[in-house]
């Protein structure tokens, strides 16, 4: 299970791999949060929950990501944490963290939102693996 | 020999993508570029202003301005009209950012009386407006109150005293689109713009201390209240959270109603509907309250840096005279009457990254432009120059009235980051006379001059080009960003 970050030339994305959906999901979160902060200062205190149903599971992917920018952007929620289980085009996702404070977190990009663009999702050998590209 | 296999070199500073470029399109495309910013083209940003020319009910050419790069769907400093009768809307025409747009505040301080104190000015301005990742403003809102700025715009920031009736005059649409509809923005949305109306936000955001360094035209600088070695303020910021959510909300309904309209797609950030259907005049109505919420917030940061100036200068808001040049939208879809092949017509022009640029005599300008034309506001990058242009009658002719918006990114935000290690760029500006201050981490390095083109290639083409004229060049003295 990794995630690292991908190179374009406004913005940036992120690619996540998982031995399952689930991890690739996962993944793709916490690649997320870590643009917009240094995971590693953020405590799990809060939770909160989603759950989605969309028509395909690209779409489910980009919705569940602008679901945590929407979280982030609406209440300072930043995700440490993530459960999530996927039914076909259901998700339904617990996410652990902590509000952000200026005073504790650092600042880093602020994610407008998870786009289509060049968007990657596909079983590589043994992996899921997810590409996303974040309007900065 | 054009550097991308199958565009055409029309003259010095237009491309021209043929049909064929890609399949099915149903015009040609049209790129502003010399042979200088032709160099450093994507392939990519040649095959979506290819891609727009697919779109039904496209009218006239898929255009790119010279600050041309990639985008969603669209690209970044593309223009693009469509009938409004047969045509479409897209929300990946107007981009995320509704309404993102720039707003210049003209002052009687000249360089000398502002650059001692400019250390003081730019820690007050950064201690004062809120900007950066998770910030929140000074302003909470009530639901009553978002719906309130929905339908009115800045109007509804001068009714709760940010700013003075005066300043509506001069912004674009007078500061508020008509239409705009509260039901057909989401609680997201809502819930999204509650705590961020009168904030800056980060990225490319920034509210700059500028002085005139060269003037170009001076009846024209003259007329709009600007003189060599005057200071000026320029903010650059849009509708923040409340318009991401609402882009964010219609391409998921646009992409969920395609098959119904029978529109099939290349890329589903070109997600679009016929824009007389029910999606569409929702969308529409949406977008138009997230760009009032967009004049809104630039009119509230436009009221706190006056306050800073009274108080930092000691100085009366008659003596400080710091009153708006002009305020313009460079990411949104107007419906505009053109005249297209002797008639005119009813369009929904998308502008995404790109400033609308009307010539002297249009009827939507104020009255005080009217003999002038509108002043187009581009900004450049931290470390370099902006410029106020005029539109001209080839730019009506051309390109639906519309210009460039910026100077458009060379380095990708890691490249960049790459670039600046080891470097201070705060430093480095500082040396250079510009006081920088931002809150995130990374910020200053993302945003370093480097990473940009060289604002005045890209305006240098628009004006060559015959589209808008140059009026004065503005260099900064000290930035703040998110």
């Amino acid at each position: 299970m990794s995630y690292r970050i991908i190179d374009v030339s406004g913005d940036i994305g992120i690619r996540a791999e998982g031995k399952t959906l689930e991890e690739c999901f996962i993944e793709s979160a916490l690649g997320l949060y870590s643009l917009v902060t240094d995971l590693e200062k953020v405590d799990l205190i809060e939770e909160i929950e989603i759950n989605l149903t969309e028509q395909s599971i690209e779409d489910l992917l980009i919705c569940f990501l602008n679901e945590l920018i929407f979280h982030f952007d609406a209440y300072g929620f930043l995700g440490k944490s993530v459960f999530l289980k996927i039914n076909e085009t259901y998700l339904r996702g617990k996410i652990k963290g902590e509000i952000f404070n200026p005073q504790k977190h650092e600042r880093r990009l602020l994610v407008k939102a998870a786009t289509y663009h060049n968007l990657k999702l596909k079983k590589e050998n043994s992996l899921f693996v997810a590409e996303i590209i974040f309007d900065i | 020999m054009p550097k991308i296999e199958g565009t055409e070199r029309i003259d010095p500073y237009r491309l021209r993508v043929p049909k064929g470029f890609v399949s099915g399109m149903k015009t040609e495309g049209i790129i502003y570029v010399d042979e200088i910013l032709e160099e450093g083209l994507e392939i990519e940003s040649v095959r979506q202003v290819a891609n727009v020319a697919t779109l039904p009910g496209i009218v006239g050419k898929s255009l790119a301005m010279p600050d041309i790069h990639t985008g969603y769907g669209f690209p970044i400093g593309g223009v693009a009209a469509f009938d409004a009768e047969e045509g479409i809307i897209s929300p990946g025409g107007v981009g995320y950012d509704i309404n993102c747009g720039v707003r210049l505040l003209r002052s009687n301080l000249n360089y000398e009386e502002v650059k001692p104190k400019i250390r003081e000015l730019v820690d007050l301005l950064y201690t004062h407006i809120p900007s950066g990742v998770g910030s929140t403003g000074k302003i909470k809102l009530s639901h009553k109150d978002e719906r309130e700025i929905v339908k009115k715009g800045a109007i509804w920031a001068v009714e709760q005293g940010f700013g003075d009736a005066e300043d509506l005059h001069r912004i674009e649409s007078h500061g508020c689109l008509d239409g705009a509809d509260p039901d057909a923005i989401s609680s997201k949305a809502y819930e999204r713009g509650r705590s961020q109306q009168g904030t800056l936000g980060s990225g490319n955001h920034f509210l700059e201390v500028q002085y005139v360094a060269e003037v170009f035209e001076p009846e024209i600088a003259n007329h709009m209240g600007l003189w060599k070695g005057q200071v000026t303020i320029m903010i650059h910021t849009g509708s923040r959270g409340f318009g991401h959510q609402i882009c964010d909300d219609y391409v998921k309904i646009m992409l969920q109603a395609l098959k119904k309209y029978d529109i099939e797609l290349p890329d589903k950030e070109l997600a679009c509907v016929p824009f007389r259907s029910k999606e569409a005049q929702q969308y529409f109505s949406a977008m138009k309250g997230a760009a009032n919420y967009a004049w809104a917030n630039r009119q509230c940061l436009t009221h706190w840096t006056r306050e800073i100036f009274f108080k930092l200068f000691k100085i009366s808001p008659k003596q400080l005279a710091m009153t708006v040049v002009f305020d313009v939208a460079h990411n949104i879809a107007k419906e505009e009457f053109h005249e297209i092949n002797g008639k005119r017509k009813r369009l929904i022009v998308h502008r995404k990254g790109a400033t609308r640029a009307f010539p002297k005599g249009h009827p939507e300008l104020p009255d005080c432009y009217k003999d002038i034309g509108q002043p187009v506001l581009i900004p450049g990058d931290m470390g370099r120059v902006s410029f106020v242009l005029v539109g001209l009658t080839k730019a009506l002719e051309e390109t639906f009235g519309s210009i460039c918006h910026g100077a458009g990114r060379v380095l990708s935000r890691n490249q960049a980051i790459k670039q600046a290690k080891g470097r201070s760029i705060k430093e480095e500006l500082a040396e250079r006379g510009i006081i920088v201050r931002a809150s995130g981490k990374e910020t200053l390095a993302e945003e370093m001059p480097d990473a940009y083109k060289d604002v005045s290639n890209v305006v240098d083409v628009v004006h060559n080009a015959g589209l808008a004229m140059k009026v004065v060049k503005l260099k900064p003295l000290g930035v703040i960003k998110g």
